[in-house]
């Protein structure tokens, strides 16, 4: 490890962020930063990923390898850098939207491979930069542009959802609540294997200031004692719907794609590696 | 009547070993020394279902799978049926089939006079006496033809004892008796009343190589580190190889769950530093399209392979077509610069690869392959040397630009230069961060909606272009340069305009081809040169709206050189024949000369 101590100023890019005032994005970058500081990863080896949507501007406000890519896909970029490069730490970042409508068919894989990425997915419930449209998990009744008469689609439960496909960290969090954000996250970040955030992130623009008010009500803290490695447990707590309950909900420990694929690499050396001119040999008549 | 060409056509039902014949025969006649060509063709059952292969063997170069069969094997009648379009016939064809085909002859479709040379063979009686099995028949097949028509018959016990090398000495030597049952049955049971006799020197051994291989090997040649790919016929085939050989050489090999994550897998890979591909046919390069724009705006080298097959949708997918030509060069929105490479043969499939490495690194674009399954699924005598050689030798290894220190001091990814290339970083290169983005960006890689930044932007990405034209000169001509009419073809049409081109002017009649190897951006200067004595030329492509004309007639006034010009065109499925190609050619100069 290097010498160099690194303070939130060195992961601070000279970007201005787009997002509206009292967006919950802002708090969900600055969380990140904090778990950034706190874990000391040298900027140079972070690798921050990201689709379309508000939130999927965020890694253009971090000072480190950024990719903002095309709407959906922050998974497969991810998973392309992190094979690539085993020794960079690697995060996927979006929203609802992207996430769990658009890129749904990529989290189950990245989640079954364990691919050593965090995945944070900062849930507003909205589409905020197309301007109010219903996304995949906003509640039923609700008033959007796409919903004038309501929504009548039951939403995705983002956590009910991952503990579903095997991700093997998931914890949900709040962006009103920095300190235990960034707790959250730098955990996440810290776990060997594929690691997802939901992180409430109210959009006071489309969905009303009052986003935030809701959140907090039914707000739970996960109590010390809670064991997070009980499958049946963990989605009591995704089910209930008289609380949202904040922290680490389910966790498992399983070898990740990059030493799966070390391993693979060894096997096939093992039984040779010719100069790449002598395998013209087996097309030999 | 001796001859050093030989075409021999084995149609059957799946559980026949059809391909498994015609893979020993190709490997015995190439270990012989002999040039071959092998076509395989089946109908779209996952196992079992109708097969057919095609063998062509001969002493001198051969360029296509040749026309008409000299040879048919027939092993099922009613499979046979399924391929009747595909397989012409030679009018001195000679019919070899099972004897326990009970398919009424009236009802089979070949005239009375292609008939006279017809050999029924118990094929299956004579591999379950020998083998003790009928699944031996296609061995007893071998066997036959090989006394019948004079094959390398030592090669071919050879190409059996390799072909089943590292199982039980039992079933090796249950296939060697098939093998000489069938040439005793011959022998002794049959009166030869045909004259074709296949006759060579056996010379030092060829290679023999299927057009995806090569493309597979070309990458591992070219240095490739990491591949994503989602199976798609006929391409599958790049991804098998690669998931054997990457891994010895500390490459990845990932199967994605769809193109779309494939093509992102492959764009992180390549913002990661490592060069990176995929393979794919029509339907995935469809989907494939947005994520082939956000490699071209990030400026990210990779290289994506399209084994076409005839569309659109589904389409045919064990057949051939020419019909993505357009979605390679424009597909995806917005002005999204990439380059588009066409192989023309197995040989060329290898060469494209190590290129398109090349200019997807140098230049940090995207470069498409469009190979297609003609060219994908066939085998092909290979020249070793010339892969030895490596015609791009100087281009074997490169890596994209790096910037200096002083660069990285106020390091501007995506910098305006002189050439539009900009020195590029990747993750752990210290001082070197930066965010690449698909959203139109400055120098920095930051986001802008500024319409004269995306004008300068737009303009750098096309830029490369210069440098690549200036750098390359692909195209291949045919025939004599002063000759009047000429044919415009591209890709795997190539071996049956050569061979027509050769043959019309061996006739006497002065035609040139001109194939051109790089498709996008166009290289207009061979063109010129091509049409300074022409008076018409035949544009030859296997599409039916025609795309290939369309497209050069966008760079080409034609009517400035007063070059008439008429489109030849066929929709995928079979190849072109050089006859059909040599007919088109006759039919034109005639006209020509009137």
């Amino acid at each position: 490890m290097e010498n160099i101590t690194y303070t939130l100023k060195d992961y601070k890019s000279d970007l201005k962020p787009i997002w509206c005032p009292g967006c919950g994005d802002f708090g969900v970058l600055s969380a990140l930063m904090q778990a950034l500081v706190k874990l000391q990863i040298p900027p140079h080896k972070l690798a921050i990923l990201s689709g379309i949507g508000c939130s999927s501007r965020l890694p253009g406000y971090i000072k480190t390898y950024g990719f903002n890519g095309v709407h959906g896909r922050a998974i497969p970029l991810a998973t392309g850098v992190k094979l690539s490069n085993p020794d960079i730490k690697v995060v996927a970042v979006g929203g609802d939207g992207d996430g769990f409508s658009i890129g749904a068919g990529h989290i189950p894989h990245a989640a079954r491979k364990n691919i050593d990425m965090t995945y944070i997915v900062m849930n507003n419930s909205i589409y905020g930069l197309t301007k109010g449209q219903a996304s995949p998990t906003t509640p039923i009744g609700e008033q959007t542009k796409t919903t004038f008469y309501g929504n009548m689609e039951e939403p995705i439960n983002p956590i009910r959802m991952m503990i579903a496909y095997k991700a093997s960290f998931v914890a949900r969090t709040f962006s009103g609540d920095p300190k235990n954000a960034t707790e959250i996250i730098s955990q996440a970040i810290q776990h060997k294997g594929f690691s997802f955030v939901e992180v409430l992130s109210p959009c006071p623009t489309f969905r009303g200031v009052e986003q935030f008010k809701l959140i907090r009500e039914k707000i739970e803290y996960l109590p010390e004692t809670y064991q997070p490695t009980d499958e049946v447990k963990a989605f009591d707590i995704a089910n209930d719907n008289d609380f949202i309950r904040l922290g680490v909900i389910y966790r498992q420990d399983r070898p990740i794609y990059t030493e799966i694929m070390k391993k693979m690499k060894e096997v096939s050396q093992k039984l040779g590696k010719p100069d790449i001119m002598d395998l013209l040999a087996q097309f030999e008549p | 009547m001796a001859c050093n060409n030989i075409v021999i056509g084995i149609a059957g039902s799946g559980g026949d070993g059809v391909i498994s014949a015609g893979e020993i025969l190709v490997n015995a006649a190439s270990s012989d020394g002999l040039f071959v060509f092998m076509l395989k063709s089946f109908g779209a059952q996952i196992r079992g279902g109708e097969s057919s292969v095609r063998v062509r063997m001969s002493s001198e170069p051969v360029a296509t799978q040749g026309d008409k069969l000299d040879v048919l094997v027939v092993l099922s009648w009613k499979d046979y049926m399924k391929f009747k379009s595909e397989m012409l016939l030679e009018d001195h064809l000679v019919i070899v089939s099972d004897s326990a085909d009970k398919f009424p002859e009236e009802n089979i479709p070949i005239p009375e006079e292609q008939r006279k040379h017809w050999y029924k063979i118990p094929f299956t009686s004579i591999a379950e006496e020998a083998a003790g099995t009928s699944l031996a028949k296609n061995i007893v097949v071998l066997g036959a033809i090989a006394e019948l028509f004079g094959l390398p018959k030592s090669s071919l016990k050879k190409s059996i004892e390799k072909k089943f090398a590292g199982k039980k000495q039992e079933l090796i030597d249950k296939n060697l008796n098939a093998l000489t049952a069938g040439q005793d049955y011959v022998r002794e049971s049959l009166k030869k009343t045909d004259s074709i006799l296949f006759e060579y020197t056996p010379g030092e051994p060829r290679l023999v190589m299927e057009g995806n291989e090569a493309t597979a090997y070309g990458a591992l040649y070219a240095g490739v580190e990491f591949y994503a790919g989602y199976p798609i016929t006929p391409s599958t085939e790049i991804m098998h190889w690669l998931s054997v050989y990457l891994p010895k050489y500390d490459g990845i090999v990932m199967q994605m769950e769809d193109e779309l994550a494939s093509i992102n897998a492959i764009v992180g890979a390549s913002f990661a530093g490592k060069k990176a591909m995929t393979a794919t046919s029509g339907p995935g390069l469809s989907l494939m399209a947005e994520g082939i724009g956000l490699a071209s705006i990030t400026e990210l080298p990779i290289v994506v392979v399209n084994v076409q097959r005839g569309g659109p949708s589904t389409g045919i997918p064990t057949k051939t077509e020419q019909s993505d030509l357009m979605q390679a060069i424009w597909g995806s929105h917005g002005d999204s610069p990439r380059v588009v490479l066409a192989p023309s043969d197995v040989e060329d499939c290898f060469d494209c690869t190590v290129l398109a490495f090349y200019i997807a690194e140098k230049y940090q674009l995207p470069v498409i392959i469009l190979s297609d399954a003609f060219i994908g699924h066939r085998k092909e005598s290979i020249n070793p040397n010339r892969i030895r050689d490596m015609r791009y030798g100087f281009k074997k290894i490169n890596r994209r630009l790096e910037p200096t220190q002083d660069e990285l001091e106020d390091y501007k990814r995506y910098r305006y230069t002189s050439n539009g290339i900009s020195p590029v970083t990747w993750p752990g290169v210290e001082n070197g961060m930066y965010q690449a983005a698909g959203i139109e960006h400055n120098e920095y890689g930051f986001p802008s909606a500024d319409v004269s930044v995306h004008e300068k932007m737009t303009k750098k990405r096309w830029m490369k272009f210069h440098d690549i034209k200036r750098e390359f000169s692909f195209e291949r001509f045919y025939g004599p340069d002063d000759a009047e009419l000429g044919l415009i073809a591209w890709g795997s049409t190539k071996g049956a305009v050569k061979e027509a081109v050769a043959r019309a002017n061996d006739n006497g009649m002065k035609v040139q081809a001109i194939i051109p190897q790089i498709l996008f951006p166009f290289l207009i200067h061979p063109f010129h040169q091509f049409l300074r004595h022409k008076k018409k030329v035949i544009f030859v492509e296997m599409a039916y709206a025609g795309a290939f004309r369309r497209y050069l007639r966008g760079f080409i006034r034609f009517g400035d050189f007063g070059v008439e010009t008429i489109s030849y065109r066929q929709t995928g499925g079979a190849p072109f024949t050089v006859g059909q190609i040599y007919d088109k050619i006759v039919e034109e100069y005639e006209k020509k000369d009137v």
